[in-house]
């Protein structure tokens, strides 16, 4: 019992110290506010309709052509409607203009359904879509040949269909051959007049995006991720604190009173982990009061990877107090574990949007458990059960750093 | 006979191979101040540490007020306080809170401690700036500071480790006379210092180290008598005649 009061009493000490530095408060609390209005301003603005991908799609067939279903199909009817991530896809009427558009530059491409498509598909024989772009934008001439492909791709698994079927009744002996030709002559008539009759739309597209992104507000991910950047900041800027004890020689005296060793290291934890959850409480408080964040289908599970988010970190702090000599070292590698681990655990931008091998590396730091678990709640409309894993990850990082400092600190304290 | 409060028996300590501490043995009666003088390196401090439970001895044992320091280290640390050679405060808190905090941990509650740390500011003539920050404080006014903590929870085994360094006249004068009104009021103190005409005017007994070990042990005018007649001797000649006048640093 008095070693928890000592423990509580060093806490209290801490934050006393703390309150009373400037320079620690405004790089706790204020330069990490500044950060997340500013990224939350550059994310809006890349998720923004301003930047959307536009697919333009154009056809040189006759009025009535299978092209004609396709492209009304794909065409983006009210851009307001579209979700984070889908292209806004555009009929262009005349060819011939939205050529000369990409030879001005006005355009960055385009693509064509040929003048025989129709016959082409109804009759079996291969055609060409043509993709018309401007070799300057490298990034809408890939979307086009994506798009042109998929076309491609989604006409040729019809086709397949179409002869399979014919091919299994001729096998079956229900039609002769020639009555097959015939056959194959009926189902291309009615797959024409399927594809003429107004509203019974022969193709139909669905787009998929990777894990339902619903990133309508940006600070779901900003907050969440430079919370826990700043969060792991502070907790191993705080590692000189242990250190400064040790140089002013309070360690000393702390170390002859009645706090034993391990409720001194309670103390220093629990310092910083106090000083995280001011933190903590601010940016959630900001994020949800100004910046309009949803909490998610399961606010008790964002408190709670908060709440492990900051033992893991003050852990870290403690396990680096116990690591180094003098505080000038333990503020360069707080420092620059800290700038290390937050982009590789996706602090600076979501994981999700990072490449596979990204994500795999993540996975080493308690940065990337943590806004994975955020991501999934804040992002992806998780359940509490969904971040169960994230949640144990933490616990575990907390326990392992705790314990090397507890170890440490026995041999090391003198 | 008088009452051994402190009863060190055969202490060792080394750090890396180096022998700081080497056998030494020697009690402090009830009320008595024990002057411990040595040059730079002589393991004063090492010595002071390990009575403090701060480190541990290698071999050896401590007893205080009749307690084991090496099985009942927290019953000892109920019953020393320590004025350590460096200062040991936080220069962002104020005197009052730093006298606060330490007599918490000592043990006492929030009133309790905010009464003998106001107490104990006014022993030390800084009443009227207990508010202030450490950080703005003379480097007297920290000494001062500095042996008010270790008085918090009424200790009544003091250690004081050199705790007169730097600091003018006058603050070393009140430093004095507060250590002797402690030493009037039962307290027993073990001192360590440089100064060794402070050394002469405050200690009952005075034992010179060197190398870890103890090379002599008495009263000052006993020391004195060793090496001639007392009234024409110093402490400083017994000094240097028993620990040689090679520079240690």
């Amino acid at each position: 019992m008095q070693q928890l009061r000592n423990i509580w009493l060093l806490t209290i000490k801490d934050l006393k110290l703390f309150a009373a530095d400037r320079g620690a408060l405004f790089f706790a609390i204020i330069f990490p506010m500044l950060f997340v209005v500013l990224f939350n301003y550059m994310m809006t603005g890349v998720m923004g309709e301003d930047s959307r991908l536009e697919i333009n799609l154009a056809t040189q067939e006759p009025a009535g052509g299978i092209s004609y279903q396709i492209i009304a199909a794909m065409e983006t009817k009210d851009a307001t409607t579209l979700k984070p991530g889908e292209p806004k896809i555009t009929w262009l009427r005349d060819y011939e203009q939205a050529k000369q558009d990409v030879e001005d530059k006005k355009l960055s491409g385009f693509i064509a359904f040929p003048e025989d498509f129709s016959e082409a598909v109804m009759m079996g024989y291969g055609t060409s879509l043509e993709v018309i772009f401007n070799p300057n934008n490298m990034e809408a001439t890939a979307a086009l040949e994506g798009v042109a492909q998929s076309i491609a791709s989604e006409l040729g698994a019809s086709r397949v269909v179409n002869d399979t079927v014919i091919s299994l009744l001729v096998e079956k002996d229900l039609f002769s051959t020639g009555a097959a030709e015939d056959l194959g002559q009926e189902i291309q008539a009615l797959l024409a007049r399927q594809a003429t009759a107004a509203g019974n739309e022969m193709i139909t597209f669905s787009t998929q995006t990777v894990g339902e992104v619903k990133a309508e507000n940006p600070a779901n991910f900003v907050i969440p991720g430079y919370l826990v950047m700043f969060v792991f900041f502070t907790a191993a800027f705080s590692a000189s604190q242990l250190v400064k004890e040790r140089q002013n020689h309070t360690l000393e005296r702390l170390l002859s009173s009645s706090a034993t060793r391990n409720a001194v290291l309670g103390g220093v934890f629990c310092g910083t982990a106090a000083k995280s959850l001011v933190q903590i409480t601010i940016f959630w408080l900001v994020g949800i009061i100004f910046f309009k964040m949803n909490m998610g289908t399961s606010p008790l599970a964002v408190i709670l990877i908060s709440i492990l988010m900051i033992l893991v970190s003050s852990a870290f702090g403690v396990m680096l107090a116990t690591m180094v000599k003098t505080e000038r070292s333990a503020s360069s590698i707080g420092v620059i574990t800290s700038l290390i681990l937050a982009p590789l655990g996706g602090c600076w931008w979501p994981l999700f949007i990072t490449p596979k091998w990204m994500q795999f590396i993540a996975k080493i730091t308690p940065h990337g458990w943590a806004t994975t678990g955020f991501n999934k709640l804040l992002v992806f409309g998780g359940d509490f059960a969904s971040v169960i894993p994230e949640m144990l990850v933490l616990l575990a990082f907390a326990i392992v750093f705790g314990l090397i400092a507890v170890l440490r600190f026995k041999t090391n304290a003198d | 006979m008088s009452e051994a409060f402190l009863a060190v028996k055969e202490i060792h300590k080394s750090f890396n191979g180096q022998k700081a501490v080497n056998g030494i043995s020697f009690t402090i009666d009830k009320g008595e101040i024990f002057g411990l003088l040595g040059p730079n390196g002589a393991g004063k401090t090492t010595v002071i540490r390990i009575l403090s439970t701060v480190l541990e001895a290698d071999a050896g044992d401590v007893t205080v007020g009749g307690y084991s320091l090496r099985k009942n280290p927290a019953a000892v640390r109920n019953l020393v306080g320590v004025c350590p050679q460096d200062l040991a405060l936080y220069e962002e808190l104020s005197a009052l809170d730093n006298l606060i905090f330490f007599g918490q941990l000592e043990g006492l509650s929030g009133r309790e401690a905010k009464s003998q740390a106001i107490s104990h500011l006014s022993l030390m003539g800084l009443t009227e700036r207990g508010k202030g920050k450490i950080s703005k404080f003379s480097g007297g006014m920290k000494r001062r500071i500095n042996l008010a903590i270790a008085l918090m929870g009424n200790p009544k085994l003091l250690f004081l480790d050199e705790p007169t360094v730097g600091i003018d006249p006058q603050s070393r004068n009140n430093i004095f006379e507060t250590i002797r009104s402690l030493r009037d009021k039962g307290m027993t103190v073990l001192y360590t210092t440089h100064y060794m005409e402070e050394a002469d005017r405050l200690c009952d007994r005075i034992a010179i180290m060197d190398g870890g070990k103890f090379v002599a042990m008495d009263t000052p005018q006993g020391l004195k008598r060793q090496i001639g007649d007392p009234d024409k001797v110093t402490l400083e000649d017994v000094f240097l005649k028993l620990t040689g006048r090679s520079l240690r640093d």
